[in-house]
């Protein structure tokens, strides 16, 4: 399809372009109880095309762009068609120049090749043991679950050079837990797994949250009401640190920091000099090998000591602010904290485990969601408690911020286990 | 004007009967879902303009949907043609039987019976005023432009305005053994979000704007810039709540995220199959105050989530969920209504070709009654008025609430102090705010500016709204 596209291009007068090509393939289980309810597969195989203009308007130089996506299906005339349509578009597209990311000679990926094949279906049935293999008892159990195994190829090639290609081969599924003692309940949980290897398939990693999940779930069906409305030390596991984190990534991306919604610039503190307790450290992980636009991804420290390291992001804004492009990342790490768990448990908390949705907005800086399932600890009594919500905010939060010595390894974030954050308002029950 | 119908989905159809009958050979029961469909994404901000196809509104590609006699399976792909249908066929085997050749230990294939369907032939197409590819993207963008300009001159402390549009026009065609059908439809909505900041805090306010129809929606954006800024730097001045229980007046945006969020996934009825719902055992029962009479149907409304049958081949219906505070239907898909003895409703909807039919919302709202505001707002001596519905999180099993709304307007003695709290999570159990509903506007309104999930997956274009409803709410 690419030569297709390539020949349009060209006749439908666009100098610059890039073009991403993907054909994905899945073999998909869908399961309630314990029946297999529906079972499907994919091959679809398309490709965006982003044409680009350059142009003045008056004494501004722009660089102006529209895109398209195209398929096998599409005759050459009608993507010339498109195309011309979309440069004409770019001419209104008024963005400030800046270059396409040129790439370098020779840069085809070899990965594609070197990578061992795995068979979708084996995937997908692997998984699926894994998840099944811990639903033995009789109270808590799998109520339903979906498991998705993918196989993906792109190839991006832009008028600069770029010509890199990959294969990603992923595991993703969710699954809901029900306990239908001493109350009947329900917990969503989904995982995800990548870069994955014949005869080195992380499927004890899926029992082990399956089996955390079920003992999490019976807690719940164990917790009647909310705990009182007002300010709590509140510890979060490393599920929900890792979106209090995106506050960080986002507010250190260019995107957010051309248009200057956000301040930060390299060397900044990023917990605003306040910081009483832990500081954060955080390194961004490649999880692909080029990102969108064909930069190749490698890990990159971001956060030392509470001192932004780096500014991120793709080639535009970084070109607007003369730095380099690194892409965009999915995945971090950091270190483990300050203080163990039983450490940061020995004074009164409110430990959420499980919030129906939980939501960092890296703008306003407030956090929060409902509680579907929390341990309430006065310093005497430890008991499961359910409903009601956080509200917080960061910027105040991030004073006394405080990392668990112990760590945890998920697919997209490898860091503490939990952090401790201090007053935050809890709306619950009514005192 | 009638939208015009795929020219490709035409031309391709011979192929595709080719394919259904080559496939009635070897299963009882074969469906055939085709689409066509194209749209844009326009943005314009401060900093950045942008116009995009995007993938998740445009593709042509199929799904075929297969019953061997026990169960079902399905194969999407988006390459056809008569040379390439033996090959499509043997994929079609090979791929679906290899995944149910080794089950995990313990797990079995569910039994079905077969769908069974009336004849079926249909064709129609919804109307629009203005093609937004005739109108153009110079025009769109310029509109786009002008309004983000309005806003960010305004007052300085706009530090920006993002205005933004999307449309989308798409054919599909429907083909089984005893239906031919074909639609075509097209939505366009819009909206604005302007940015002001209070140091590193940045407050926004935003509206959006949708119709089944084309670009005629964008007037509607002009006529509220000068809105929009305004309450962006009013929530400069706003202040986090103190927790607790108030009398509250949700603005129909914010009826509609609580009608859908907190009600209407809870009534999708392929959560009965599963023994998901609390509903399913509240069929019959008062869930709600007798005020409230709640629909979903993408027959029931005109707007983005309309269509004329689903992605099963089901005509589209007006179902009423809630009447007067008594629970009468869910909503379902074919598969789970044939599981549970029911009639499907027409709610069968994929996120596109590429994935599963679930059971899904439509247009979704309660009807209006016969309060004013203003009568609402006097009679509070101290809650809110809540505005801006951000988002929301639905618990069908057990019926909790989590919303989110970016502004809580104070209302003391009857009136409106000015005062704004900001942000603010809804929480809950969803039939004590149903039935603690003691007023209800008039006006209804719908709106259908996002995408809605199922679980954090599965996005699909709804529609939700209502009147203005007076309810006691835990706000935090």
């Amino acid at each position: 399809m690419i030569e297709k596209i390539l020949s349009a291009l060209e006749k439908s007068g666009v100098k610059q372009y890039q073009v991403t090509e993907t054909t994905k393939e899945s073999a998909e289980l869908f399961f309630i109880k314990r029946n297999l309810d529906m079972q499907r597969a994919a091959n679809v195989r398309q490709a965006e095309v982003v044409v680009y203009q350059e142009f003045w308007e008056g004494e501004r130089h722009c660089f102006g762009s529209s895109s398209v996506v195209v398929q096998e299906s599409f005759t050459e005339e009608e993507m010339e068609g498109l195309f011309r349509d979309a440069l004409y578009a770019a001419g209104f597209v008024k963005n400030e120049y800046y270059e396409l990311y040129a790439g370098e000679e020779n840069s085809a990926d070899t990965g594609l090749a070197e990578r061992v094949d795995v068979d979708l279906a084996e995937l997908a049935h692997a998984f699926s043991a894994a998840l099944f293999a811990e639903d033995v008892r009789e109270d808590v159990f799998l109520n339903s679950a979906e498991v998705f195994a993918y196989r993906e190829d792109t190839h991006i090639i832009n008028s600069r050079q770029v010509d890199v290609r990959y294969r990603r081969s992923w595991v993703w599924g969710e699954f809901v837990a029900q306990c239908i003692t001493d109350q009947d309940v329900e917990t969503y949980h989904h995982f995800q797994y990548e870069n994955l290897q014949k005869g080195n398939l992380p499927t004890e990693a899926l029992r082990k949250k399956v089996r955390d999940v079920l003992e999490m779930t019976r807690a719940r069906a164990e917790a009647t009401s909310a705990a009182p409305a007002g300010e709590y030390r509140v510890i979060l596991p490393g599920a929900f640190l890792k979106e209090v984190m995106q506050y960080y990534i986002s507010r250190s991306g260019s995107s957010m920091i051309y248009p200057k919604y956000s301040a930060f610039e390299t060397g900044c503190d990023v917990q605003g000099g306040e910081a009483k307790k832990d500081t954060i450290n955080l390194k961004l992980k490649a999880t692909v090998p080029y990102s969108s636009e064909g930069i190749p991804m490698t890990d990159r420290d971001l956060i030392k000591d509470g001192t932004l390291q780096l500014i991120h992001g793709n080639n535009r804004f970084a070109c607007y602010l003369g730095i380099q492009p690194t892409g965009s990342y999915t995945s971090f790490q950091m270190p483990g904290g300050s203080v163990t768990i039983e450490e940061m448990k020995r004074q009164p908390y409110l430990e959420v485990v499980n919030f129906s949705d939980f939501q960092m907005d890296a703008f306003t800086g407030h956090f929060g969601g409902e509680i579907r399932l929390a341990f309430l600890y006065d310093g005497k009594s430890r008991v499961p408690v359910t409903g009601g919500s956080i509200n917080g905010q960061i910027l105040e939060a991030q004073r006394n911020l405080v990392f668990s010595k112990e760590t945890q390894v998920e697919n997209d974030f490898e860091g503490p286990a939990a952090v401790c954050l201090e007053g935050i308002r809890v709306a619950g029950a009514e005192a | 004007m009638k939208v015009k119908a795929s020219e490709y989905l035409r031309t391709i159809k011979p192929v595709l009967v080719q394919l259904r009958d080559r496939l009635l050979e070897s299963y009882p029961y074969v469906s055939i879902l085709a689409s066509d469909s194209t749209g844009k994404n326009y943005s314009v901000s401060k900093t950045s303009t942008s116009v995009r196809m995007d993938s998740t509104l445009c593709g042509r590609g199929f799904v075929v949907k297969v019953y061997d006699g026990s169960s079902y399976a399905e194969y999407s792909f988006n390459e056809i043609g008569e040379d390439l249908l033996e090959e499509i066929e043997k994929k079609i085997q090979e791929s679906l039987r290899s995944l149910s050749e080794e089950l995990p230990e313990g797990v079995k294939r569910s039994c079905y019976a077969m769908l069974s369907e009336e004849e079926v032939v249909f064709s129609d197409s919804t109307e629009y005023e203005l093609d937004p590819q005739e109108y153009g993207d110079e025009a769109i963008l310029k509109e786009l432009t002008e309004a983000s300009l309005e806003a960010r001159a305004f007052s300085e402390k706009i530090i920006d305005c993002q205005t933004y549009a999307s449309f989308q026009k798409y054919s599909k065609l429907f083909l089984s053994k005893n239906r031919d059908m074909e639609q075509t439809v097209l939505w366009m909505t819009c909206g604005i979000a302007a940015m002001a900041s209070r140091g590193e805090e940045i407050k926004d306010c935003y509206r959006g704007f949708s119709n089944l129809g084309g670009a005629e929606v964008l007037t509607r954006l002009k006529a509220n810039v000068a809105e929009v800024a305004g309450v962006a730097i009013e929530l400069l001045e706003s202040e986090p709540i103190t927790p607790g229980e108030y009398d509250c007046i949700c603005t129909p945006e914010v009826t509609g995220m609580i009608v859908h969020e907190a009600f209407g996934h809870g009534v999708e009825m392929d959560m009965f199959v599963k023994k998901r719902a609390q509903a399913e055992q509240f069929v019959g029962k008062q869930v709600a105050s007798e005020l409230v009479t709640m629909h979903d149907g993408a027959a029931a409304g005109k707007e983005v989530a309309s269509y004329f049958f689903d992605d099963e081949g089901v005509l589209a219906k007006d179902t009423i969920v809630i009447d007067h505070g008594i629970l009468k239907a869910g909503i379902s898909d074919a598969q789970s209504a044939m599981y549970l003895g029911t009639v499907p409703t027409g709610n069968g909807r994929r996120e596109s070709y590429r994935r599963k039919a679930y059971t899904r919302m439509t247009n979704t709202f309660f009807e209006g009654g016969k309060d004013s505001l203003s009568d609402m707002i006097a009679s509070i001596q101290n809650g809110f008025l809540l505005e801006q519905a951000e988002s929301g999180m639905e618990d069908p099993k057990n019926w909790g609430i989590q919303c989110m709304v970016a502004i809580a307007r104070e209302i003391k003695d009857g009136k409106l102090t000015g005062k704004l709290y900001s942000p603010i999570v809804l929480t809950g159990y969803v039939p004590d705010l149903l039935q603690s509903i003691s007023m209800v506007s008039g006006e209804v309104e719908l709106g259908g500016g996002g995408f809605c999930g199922k679980g954090y997956k599965e996005w699909v274009k709804v529609s939700d709204g209502g009147p203005y409803i007076k309810a006691r709410i835990r706000l935090g």
